[in-house]
Parts: C-alpha cells; structure tokens; sequence
C-alpha cells in the first residue's frame, strides 16, 4: 500500500484515501478511506469504493494519435505535440489568436489548471480560455461575487453538521455528493431543520421537516416571496439593515404578489412563511443549491436571490459543485473574464500584473466561452479532460461543429465520443497517476498524488502543456510542486500553500482577505412562454453511480450493474393519461433534439414532468438542450425545457 | 461413478455428481474444464442450443450428471454464466445448453461457432427427484426457456417410461416464433403415452393453437392429484401462479417441485449472489418443492 | 513449550524476536500512515510496528486473506494456463491484530471450507500465523466486542497472543501454527509468574469496564429469526442508505464477492474475483430485469438476516458481528449493526432508554 494517501477524483467532497497497487500488471488490489482526514473520517461513497478501478483499465489511451487520411493512428509524443504547435502557429498567423479556443476541465489538478491558463493567455495569447464549468455552473460565480463576495461555499464539509437550519435548492444531493448528504442527516439529527425544495420527491425526503415541489422554472417565484417574507416578517439578522444593497433589495421585491404562489409555483403562501420562520428561528442557516438552480433561465439572478436569504439570515451559502475540482478550476481562472483568483480581464491593473507576472502582454478582448467555441466560434481548439461532444447542449449541432473545426486536439484518458473528433488525443493520466492539488467543495486545497504508474504512455495534462508550450518556445514549469509556488505567488487566495506544507497534514481552506458582503436587487424576470406543443417539462438530475458524461463511471461493473441503462421517468397518473406502460420504449422531444428510451414511471416525478438522469453515457439530456443561455453567466439552460413524450414504434 | 454427495440437499433429491463437493478434475474449484461447440441449433431469434464436448477425456469420464443440474460456462473474454443442462442424461459423450442472449456471457456465447471452445464447471446444483417420483404421475408447466432445464428430465422419463404414470406437458410461450425444441414437441405430440399441450400468449396467422397463459392449459388436464408430482420452470410470475392453481387442483405443498433462478457467480456457495434467506440456491438448490419455500420468507413475495 | 503455554517476551527481545520470525515470513503489522492515520501494512522492520494503537478501519484478517481484489488464474483465448495461486502466496505474519479480527478470520476459515473448500482461502489462510494483541485500552468509541463474544482479549482462536503488560508481553501460545512459530525462538521467551497472570486479570477487567457501546443483540435476533420486524420499518431504516457498500466492505465477517475477466494489456484474461455488498441493487438483479431484492429495506434487511438470525446461527456456529465497529465508523447513515439492532427494538417497543447516558454514538 502507498505510504502516503490521494484525494479522491470523483466528486468535489474530496475524501482521502489510501491505495494498494496490484503486485504486477494494471488494477488495484485493494483501498481505504483515510480515518483522520476530515472529510472521509473512515466512510466512502459508493464511487470512492468502486470507481478506481475504471481508471485503470486496457481500453485507456496508450499513445498519442494522430489523424492520418480519415483515421487516427498511433503516434510518437514529438509528432503528436509538433503536429499540434505547427497548426497552432499556422493558424495563428493566418487568422490571428482569436481563431484558437483552450476548453478545460474541472477534474484536472489546480497546477494543470494555472498552466493552462498562462499556456493560452500567454503563449497562445488567445483569450478564448474557459472551462468546463460553464456547461455545469459557472453562473454561481458573478452571482456569488457581487454577494457574498467570494465564488465558493463559505463554510466547509466538516462544518455542515453544525448548521441549524438547511435550504437545500434543486439538488439531488443525497445521490450526488453522498458526504454531504451524510453530514446533513448528522445536521439533522443533531436537531438541524432541512428546507428542501425540488420539483421531484428526491432521497432528502426523510431529512427534510419541509419539501416544497415547485413547478419546474418558477424558482425566482418563490425566493423572491421568500425574501420577502423575510423582510416584512423582519426575521432578518439586526446586522442586515446596515448591509450594502438592503434599500435596493427591498425596493426590488415590492411588486411581489404572494397570492400567485399557487398558481404560478404550485406552492402555498404559508409554507412560504413557514420556510422563512424555519430558516430564520434555527441559526445558522446554510444555504446550498446545486444544477436544478444553476442551469436554469435567469440562473444567476437566482444564485443572488439565494445568496440574499443567507445574507438576511446572518447564514452561510454552500453551492453544490459536482466535479472534483470545479472549485480550483475557477480560481485558478479557467474563466473567460476572469485571470487566476477571479480578478477580471476588464481591469486595467489585473492585466499589468499578470502582464509583468507572466512577461507577455495579455489580449484584453473578452473571450468566448466554451459554448461559443464548440458551436465553431474558432478554427483550432485544445480541449482538455472534457467530453465536450456530449456535455455542451444541442449534442447534434455540437458534434457537427466540432466536426466542422480546422482542428482539434484532444487530451483525456479514453477515446471518448470528443476524441473522435479530434486530429490529434493526447493520452492523458489519471488523477491516480500524477501528482497536484484539488480544492473540494468546501476550498480545502489538498494533495492529490501519484499511486500507480501512469498507463501506456500517458502523460499529465501539464506535461502535455509544458510540451506545447517549449513547442512554441517557451519554458514552463514542468514540477507541480514549482508551479503550486508560482501560484502562492500570483494568487492571493493560494498565498499560504505550499507542498512542504501539504507534507504534514490534510491542507486547509484558501482564505479570502475580507469580502464584503451586499445584497443584490432581485427584479421579477419573465416568466417562459407556454409552449403548447411540448406541454411536459424536462427534470434532469444526476444520479449516484455516474459522474459527468460517464466516461468513466460507466467502465466500471458494480456502477454500470447498480445502473445498467438510464430510462425516463413520468408520473403515473401521466403515464397513464398517455397511455404508455413501464418497459416502453418512448421518444422526449424539444425544439431542438430528441432522446429515445425505455419508461418508468415514479411518483417522486410530479405530474406534468419528465424525469431523465443527467449526462448518461451518449444520449443524455443534452440531446434536448439548445443554445439558450443564462443571459449574464452563459450557462445553457438543461432545466424547466419543455418536451414532449411519445411511443416509438 | 461417484459416491453420494455429502453437501445438505433440500429436497432430499442427492445428485451422485457435484463440482466441488466430489472433487474438481481440474484441481481447483474455480478453474473450468475446456469444451468444443460440436453443432449450434438456432431454437428462436434469441435463443441457441449448443452441443458440447469436454476436450479432455479425464474430464468426459468424470463427469456424470442429473437433469436439474447446471454448469457454469466461461465464454473466454467475458466471464461466467450459469445455464442448465439441456440434453438427455443418457447421452455421455456430449450435453446440450441452450442459452437465451441476454447480456455480456451469453450475447457473446451466440458469436461463437461451431468448432469454438468454451470452459465449464459442473454439474452444479441438486436435481429433479426422478427417483423418489418413479410410479406417480407427472405434470410438467414450463414458460419461454424454462423448457430448457426440463428437457433432460423430459427425455429421461421417456426413456424410462414405464417407471412413470401419467405423463402431462403443458408450455406457454410468448408468441409462436419464441418456442423452444419445436423438433421435439412435433416428436412428443405424436406419442400416445405422453400429453403435450402447448399455448402462446400472443398468436400470429399460423398459430391455430391455444392462446393464453399457461395456467389457462390446466382444465384439460386429467390425473389424479393425490397421486401425482408436478414439475415446474419458468419466470416467476409464472410459477406463481401455477403453483397457486396447482395448490388448488389438490397437489400437496411437497409434490409440486420448482428450479428456482437467481443471478449466480461461483456455483459453489461461496460468492453469496444466489442467497434466498440462509439458503445457497447454487448448491442446496435450484430444485426446491413448494413446501419447502414456504421457510425462505425471501421468496414469498 | 505446548499449546496453551503462557509465556513472557520482554519488551526488549520483541525487535529481535521479529527480525527473526521474519527471516521466515513476512510480517504485516499496524503502521504509521499519514497524519495520525495507522493502517495494517507490511513492514520493513519490526521497529515500524505501532504497538499502541486503537483499531484499523481495513479490516487486516480479511484483507490478507480474502484481499478486495484478487487474481484467481489467467487465460488466453482457445487454451486456458490455470496460475498457480500457492505460489504467489508467501508466508505472512499478521501482528497486532485484534480479537475480534481474529474470531472474524476463524468465522471466515469456516465460512470457505465448509461444506466445499475455496482453494484460494485455503492456502492464504494455511500460510498465515496470528499474533493477536489484546485491547488494554478498548476504542472508547465505536466497537463492541465485549457484546459479541470476540474480545478484547481471547481465551481461544488465537495462534499467540500478546498482552501487554508495560515492560513485557504476556505470551500465550493457543494453536499448532503458534508452537510451530514459537519453538525456535525459545530463547527469547521466558516462563510467566503468578504475578504475570495478576497482573493480565487486572487488564482483562479495567479493559472490560471501559466499553461505552453496548448492543443488546439477542432480542433482534429473535425478531428477525422469526421475520416479524415490519417490512415499513426495514423501508424506513433503508430509506437513508447511500448504496456505498462500506458496511460490508469493512466487515471482517462478510464474504459476498464477484467475479469479473479483465483484459491485461498482453492479450491475456485475468478472473479477478473482487468484494461485492448485498447492500447493491445490482447484487441480485437477474438478466430478465426482475430483482428479488428491489428496495433499499429489503437490502438492509437481507444483510441483518445474516448478521443476526437463528438460521444463520446454526450454519456459521455464531451470529455474523464480532463487534469491531467497522460499520459504525464507515456507514454513511447510520445503519450499523447496533445502531440497527437498537432501532429495531424500539421500533417492537422493548428498547428502554439507558438512564444514565452513555456517552459513545448509542445516544
Ligand atoms: C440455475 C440457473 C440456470 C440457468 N439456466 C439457464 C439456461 O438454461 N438457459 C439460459 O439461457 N439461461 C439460464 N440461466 C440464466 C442465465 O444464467 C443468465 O441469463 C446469464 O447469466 C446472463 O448473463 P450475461 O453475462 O449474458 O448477462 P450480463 O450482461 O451479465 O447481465 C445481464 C443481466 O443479467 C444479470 N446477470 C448477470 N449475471 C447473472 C448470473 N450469473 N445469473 C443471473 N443473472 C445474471 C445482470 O444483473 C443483468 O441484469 C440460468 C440461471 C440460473 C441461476
Ligand atoms: S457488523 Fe459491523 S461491528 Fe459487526 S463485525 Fe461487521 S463491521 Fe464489525
Ligand atoms: S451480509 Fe451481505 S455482504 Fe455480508 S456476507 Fe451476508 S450477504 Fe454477503
Ligand atoms: S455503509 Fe451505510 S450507507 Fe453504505 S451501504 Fe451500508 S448501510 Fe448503506
Ligand atoms: S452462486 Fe455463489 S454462492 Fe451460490
């Protein structure tokens, strides 16, 4: 067993767990969680257990490919990564920076991440740099910003079992991030009171003493009459008042009609009440969200609704992230507006420093996010660690616009539905094979390190940045451990770390100096259109046994037998309205895709809904999605879709 | 041939064979005896009967086995599954599994052909009491490919035909095209000392036979209940269902005798997959009667 | 020197009383990991062993006998090379292990050769020698052995245990394999006096006092024995399960595995048999779709059926739980065996709350 313990790539709790390689050849003979790390405290979820062995496997990537004619061939590193600059500069030239796009992951370590980000911003010198995070949450990052100050939860994991009181909003936690679902039923026994409101009866259930199942797309609705129950009850905190923003905030709500509740959110005007006095009589309140919110219309207007109840409430906000380093991802500023520790491109003096820092001038035109790249907004584009054929929206359009590009290389660990695509894969490692840090959902910033041998001839991602970039003739940190103190040194929010620290403990939460909290105005938004064609409305969610596209998880046997194959779930009273049994193959249609799959039927989906698991290998719910956005954060809206459901024949 | 098998067997039924408890020709429990596909029969569109031979003649003497049994096939390349033997007893040279394609083992085991080999451990399981039921008449109800584990003790009482009384066969299966052995079920309707009825639970333009379920074939049958045992093998739905009927018809708890499924992995009790309350179906069972479930509360439901 | 001999090793000849035993075995032993973290390992030198420790959350005695993972034989496509297991197999020592890891080995052994022998136990567990060490100072949280008949300290099962008696061990030889292992290296070991043996008494009771956890298990055991807990309170209890499979990973008494033929990356098949929980829905889902055990309470109840009913008593000769407390400290919920047994009394009404409060994760 290895002496020393990684931390746990599959979500963003970020467990710490011991290791056993097998004695020869590829696998593991065994694992265990950490008993002292402050997360796992001896417990793993079901993937922690499992999911490993998914990672090391024949099928990975053993060498770089390179497309030859119309197929991708076994190549040398040299080739790959000369092919790879040798276009990059082409194009380039030809059609200026702006023509190359950089996608990363929210899975790679904080020090692939920062690499990265100078890779494109300084040898590339491409503001087109965003990452993954913007198919999943990205529009929580401005909204916390201009809140509670720092896009990240405010307290950590360990801490959850204090709280008095919980709003849990539009996540399947219980499923999803299975520490925390943990710590909330500890919370709860511990006398905590759990808000829950989802659409659908998830597994909180027995842990929330309130469950409000609001029509899917009506949340602002609802916060808003939340929000003001607050502040007419004058439930808030004494602080609240003399907080910047309150004036404006109340102002913003006086249109708030509380007797529309029902009609407009299926919801009653008392449980309203009921949850304002519940989260404000059990402090502290924590306030946690997860895609339900975050993917939605108006995605960041709500993430600031939310932030506003804990801010009245004197509580704490926790955004549920999913990805094991969607955290870090963004603070090491895999963002198109922003550089490493969310200081924003727009800034005058953020540039100068990152200019002098870097030794490069920096292009200071906004970047495209991701979205905009895959639907062919460049000629060349690098993706890092991401599926992206399959977890952008409108997956049909997505894959022929990748097909469409001039290039597209590829890093990741198998030959996913992306790499495909791609004219030159790189063959990444897993979080198993390298070294690098992690920031978990609560900002402990941990260390992730190498336990096996790296596959075939897989590499890091960073070793394959540093090999571009010395392409392009620039030197670049290729030691983690280098670029960890590159960072302690440019990133305020990173200043304390260092490896010789992560040496002797279990690392810490990155500290921001002294946010300032304001409330923001919440405005009523319009609310969407009926569309009488597609009269039911997509509930997406994730389950347990898969993460992301499935790209892993569904390598893995106990997680593909605990979920074979993914159906779609109505309400029976729906089913039988349709006259559609269980066990049927049926067809969910939007405006822009359609899936097909077998039926289910549930009563934890409320009537007028379809219930589909998020990100399922191939044919998931992105199928239905199109390119409309979140206007402010960009984040494509997968939630509250109306579709259709009909028999296939 | 072997001594009795010591292993506690629940009906009382003792195999003179089994895998692990009277010995392993290989050496070790878990390593299969390599076979050769001689002839694949394609019996419906999912469904395939494979012949089989142990390549190694030390393997072929030692082993003997009863109707009711099974092995676990290694497909090579994608793992184990467990199927029952298919064939007659009497035939010792080769035995038949006839497999359903249903998933990694066994979708693969249908890209095989003939000449192929795959790896078997066996015989597995307890049996059908043909013994202890010689001179009572039989009632067999079987649905879809539960024929398969019956087909051996079919062939066996015909073989020994007059050791048994009456001899009924009732088979449901889902449409015409989805019924096994039809070459045989032509045989066994033309003899006059065996009953074959057969239904479907959905006809098509040629079917000019019963439709319905199973259960449904159980009016026309005429023997005597008190004296008779009735054998059954299909989903579990169906065997419900029977058993209630049969129930009924006046059989005892103890005289209706079922081959009940469960997902198995190793076939010799270790692996806990095959679990029905304290019971490991994979060597006390699969062939149970009706009164002795009543003590799994597990399988109630 | 005979079984049954007491004996004391001087804390001074314990380093070279193992440098010694381990010219003829490897020895696994507790160790120091990262950050406060000890965990069964094999160690280098007998000056790694961490002798003063609570427990391991990875069960050593399953572990190093039954690993997570293991290789059962390699194939190619057409013929199929049977490995040699035995071979790969060295000869081990496990020190410090506990009491009730060793009454779950011995529960284990008879699990895998009883009624058809599982080769692969059989010749780890052939090669594998115990020396058990006893509590002194029981986890204050957690574990319950003293409810279980499995500890803190042995009268049998063991091969030698070790009860530490400050400056030197109580020695006691309780198998063939511990004579076999303690005969050469007499020269280490001495005879106990009457004093020894006071002094391991006082141990025995002060350990026994010090538990906080106790699990009244029979009165569970005859309601699951004659199945009349209500299937509503199995669903209730199973409605907060995270599916992670801990409670029976850890467990040094489960044995449910799964077989698996992985691909090498020269061609070749590995049968790999690997851990697998009955608390999985996938465990007993069948090819048809349909699963016997469908709900999170009939899972739950399946692994309670095995932990505590009569009928598994009389096939295994006790009921499956030595106390450890694995499941207390890895279940994500709470449902460990005496979090459950407890539940379950309530839920029939026979569960008086303790008047005084004990301290430990019962309240
Ligand atoms: C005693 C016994 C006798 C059987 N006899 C026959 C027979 O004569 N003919 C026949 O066609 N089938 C028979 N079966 C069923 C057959 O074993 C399964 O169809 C087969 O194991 C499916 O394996 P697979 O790898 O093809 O499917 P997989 O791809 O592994 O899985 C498909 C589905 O089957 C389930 N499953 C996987 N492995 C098993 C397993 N070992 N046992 C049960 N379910 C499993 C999975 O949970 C999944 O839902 C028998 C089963 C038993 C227990
Ligand atoms: S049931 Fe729990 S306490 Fe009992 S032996 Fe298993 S893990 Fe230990
Ligand atoms: S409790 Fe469950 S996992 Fe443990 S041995 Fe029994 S059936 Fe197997
Ligand atoms: S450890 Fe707890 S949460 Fe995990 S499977 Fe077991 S009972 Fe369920
Ligand atoms: S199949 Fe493994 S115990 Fe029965």
């Amino acid at each position: 067993m290895n002496d020393k313990p990684t931390t746990c790539g599959f979500c963003s709790c970020g467990c710490a767990l011991y290791v056993e390689p097998r004695k020869s050849g590829l696998g593991i003979s065994g694992l265990c969680p950490s008993t002292t790390h402050p997360v796992s405290t001896g417990r793993l979820c079901i993937k922690g257990w499992n999911a490993t062995t998914s990672l090391i496997r024949v099928d990975r990537l053993q060498t770089p490919l390179v497309r030859k004619g119309n197929e991708l061939q076994p190549a040398s590193w040299e080739e790959a990564l000369s092919v790879t600059a040798d276009v990059l500069k082409r194009v380039i030239s030809t059609s200026g920076s702006e023509a190359v796009g950089v996608i990363g992951s929210a899975k790679t370590t904080n020090e692939e991440c920062y690499s990265l980000v100078k890779f494109a911003r300084a040898v590339l010198r491409t503001p087109n740099i965003d990452g993954a995070c913007r198919f999943y949450d990205a529009s929580l990052i401005p909204a916390l910003i201009d809140t509670i100050g720092i896009p990240a939860s405010q307290i950590g994991v360990e801490q959850l079992a204090e709280a008095g009181s919980m709003l849990i909003a539009g996540a399947n936690v219980m499923e999803q991030l299975a520490h925390i679902g943990s710590r909330i039923q500890d919370a709860v026994e511990n006398g905590c009171k759990v808000v829950a409101v989802d659409p659908r009866k998830s597994r909180l259930a027995p842990q929330a003493g309130l469950f409000l199942h609001p029509k899917p797309g009506s949340d602002l609705t609802w916060v808003r009459a939340l929000l003001k129950t607050i502040l007419d009850r004058k439930l808030y905190v004494d602080a609240a008042p003399q907080m910047p923003g309150f004036e404006e905030l109340r102002a913003s709500l006086d249109d708030v009609v509380i007797g529309v509740l029902p009609q407009v959110c299926g919801i009653e005007p008392e449980a309203v009440v009921e949850a304002a006095t519940i989260l404000a009589e059990n402090e502290p309140c924590v306030v946690m969200f997860g895609l339900g919110v975050l993917q939605q219309q108006d995605s960041t207007i709500l993430v600031k609704a939310l932030a506003n109840v804990a801010l009245l409430l004197g509580g704490y906000v926790m955004p549920l992230r999913g990805q094991n380093n969607a955290q870090g991802a963004c603070d090491m500023g895999v963002l198109k507006d922003y550089l490493p520790g969310y200081e924003p491109i727009s800034s005058v003096e953020t540039r100068a420093k990152w200019e002098s820092a870097w030794q490069c001038a920096i292009n200071p035109q906004a970047g495209l996010s991701a979205i905009e790249m895959v639907q062919g907004g460049v000629k060349a584009l690098l993706v890092f660690g991401e599926n992206v054929a399959l977890s952008a929206p409108n997956t049909e359009q997505t894959i022929s616009a990748l097909e469409k590009l001039d290039f597209l290389a590829v890093s990741d660990l198998y030959l996913t539905e992306t790499a495909q695509l791609a004219d030159v894969v790189f063959p990444a490692c897993s979080f198993l094979e390298k070294d690098g840090t992690f920031t978990n959902i609560g900002r402990r910033v941990q260390r992730v390190r190498r336990v096996i041998d790296p596959i075939g001839e897989s590499k890091s991602d960073l070793e394959v940045i540093v090999g571009l970039a010395s392409a392009f003739g620039k030197e670049m940190a290729t030691d983690p451990s280098a670029v960890m103190k590159e960072i302690a040194a440019t990133v305020p929010l990173y200043a304390n770390f260092s490896y010789e620290q992560f040496e002797t403990g279990w690392g810490e939460p990155w500290r921001a100096s002294t946010p300032t909290p304001r409330l923001a105005p919440i405005h009523a938004t319009d609310l969407p259109p009926e569309e009488p064609d597609y009269p039911y409305q997509l509930l997406a969610s994730r389950i347990n046994f898969h993460t992301q596209t499935g790209t892993m998880s569904a390598r893995c046997g106990i997680l593909t037998r605990e979920y074979p194959e993914s159906v779609v779930e109505i309400n029976p009273s729906d089913a039988e309205k349709l006259k559609l049994r269980p066990g049927r193959v049926v067809r969910v249609s939007s405006k822009t895709g359609s899936l097909t799959r077998r039926l289910a039927v549930s009563d934890a989906v409320p009537q007028g809904c379809v219930h589909v698991p998020h990100y399922f290998g191939g044919d998931s719910a992105n199928m239905l999605a199109g390119y409309e956005c979140d206007s402010i954060s960009g984040v494509p809206v997968y939630k509250g879709l109306p579709v259709k459901i009909e028999a296939v024949s | 041939m072997s001594t009795e098998v010591q292993a506690p067997t629940l009906t009382g039924a003792k195999p003179r064979n089994m895998w692990g408890v009277t010995g392993v020709p290989t050496g070790n429990l878990y390593v299969p005896m390599p076979a050769v596909i001689e002839k694949i029969i394609v019996e419906t569109p999912d469904t395939k009967t494979f012949r089989l031979r142990l390549e190694d003649p030390k393997h072929a003497e030692w082993f003997t086995w009863e109707p009711g049994q099974f092995v676990e096939v290694s497909v090579f390349g994608a793992g184990e599954a467990p199927i029952g033997f298919a064939s007659s007893p009497l035939e010792r040279s080769w035995f038949e599994l006839t497999v359903v394609n249903r998933g990694k083992v066994t979708g693969l085991m249908h890209e095989l052909k003939e000449g192929d080999r795959v790896g078997i451990r066996g015989p597995l399981g307890n049996c059908w009491p043909l013994e202890d039921i010689k001179g009572k008449d039989i009632l067999i109800i079987s649905g879809g490919c539960g024929l398969a584990p019956l087909r051996p003790a079919i062939l066996y009482i015909l073989a020994n035909r007059e050791d048994y009384g009456e001899f009924w066969l009732l088979y449901g299966a889902r449409t015409p095209a989805d019924i096994n052995y039809k070459y045989d079920l032509v045989e066994w309707e033309k003899r006059n000392d065996f009953h074959v009825l057969q239904t479907v639970d959905v006809g098509d333009e040629s079917w000019t036979g019963n439709v319905g379920v199973v259960t449904t074939l159980l009016d026309q049958v005429k023997l005597d209940a008190a004296n008779a045992v009735a054998l059954t093998c299909g989903p579990p739905i169906m065997i419900k269902f029977a058993t209630l009927a049969l129930v009924k018809m006046g059989f005892s708890e103890d005289r209706v005798v079922t081959s009940l499924e469960r997902y198995m992995k190793c076939g010799v009790g270790k692996c806990g997959h095959c679990c029905v309350n304290h019971v490991y179906l994979c060597t006390e069972g699969p062939v149970f009667t009706y009164a002795q479930l009543q003590e799994f509360p597990e399988t109630r439901a | 020197m005979n079984v049954g001999d007491k004996l004391i090793l001087k804390k001074n000849n314990v380093s070279d009383f193992f440098y010694s035993l381990q010219e003829q075995m490897q020895l696994i032993a507790p160790k120091q990991r990262f950050a406060g973290d000890v965990v069964f390992d094999l160690v280098n030198s007998p000056d790694e062993i961490v002798w003063e420790y609570g427990h391991d959350i990875y069960p050593p005695g399953k572990r190093y006998l039954f690993p997570h993972y293991e290789d059962m034989f390699s194939y190619r496509q057409g013929e199929q090379i049977a490995i040699d297991v035995a071979a790969d197999v060295p000869r081990q020592a496990i020190v410090g292990i506990r009491s009730c890891d060793v009454t779950a080995v011995r529960f284990q052994e008879r699990f895998f050769s009883s009624p058809i022998v599982d080769p692969f136990y059989k010749t780890r567990s052939d090669n594998t020698v115990l020396f058990s060490l006893v509590c002194n100072e029981p986890p204050k949280k957690d574990c319950f052995c003293i409810c279980c008949d499995a500890g803190p300290y042995l009268e049998s099962g063991f091969d030698v245990q070790l009860t530490d008696l400050g400056d030197r061990f109580l020695y006691e030889i309780g198998s063939e394999k511990g004579l076999d292992v303690s005969e050469p290296r007499e020269k280490y070991l001495e005879a106990s006096t009457e004093q020894d043996i006071a002094e391991r008494k006082r141990i025995e009771l002060h350990a026994d006092s010090l538990f906080q956890t106790a699990s009244y298990i029979a009165k569970a055991i005859i309601y699951i024995t004659s199945d009349e807990v209500p299937d509503e309170v199995w669903e209730e209890l199973g409605s907060t399960c995270f599916r992670c499979a801990a409670c029976t990973n850890l467990c040094p008494i489960c044995t449910c595995y799964t077989v698996d033929d992985r691909p090498e990356p020269d061609g070749s098949f590995t049968r790999c048999r690997s851990w697998d929980s009955c608390q999985y829905a996938g465990f007993t889902r069948e090819a048809s779709g349909h699963n016997p055990r469908p709900t999170f309470g009939s899972r739950v109840k399946r692994r309670f059926y095995h932990k505590a009913s009569f009928q598994y008593i009389m096939r295994d000769g006790r009921h499956g739980c030595v106390g450890c407390g694995r499941c207390v400290s890895s279940c994500l919920t709470k449902l460990d065996l005496p979090s459950v047994v407890k539940r379950i009394r309530r839920a029939m009404h026979d569960y008086i709350e303790p008047i005084s409060k004990p301290t430990a994760f019962l309240e």
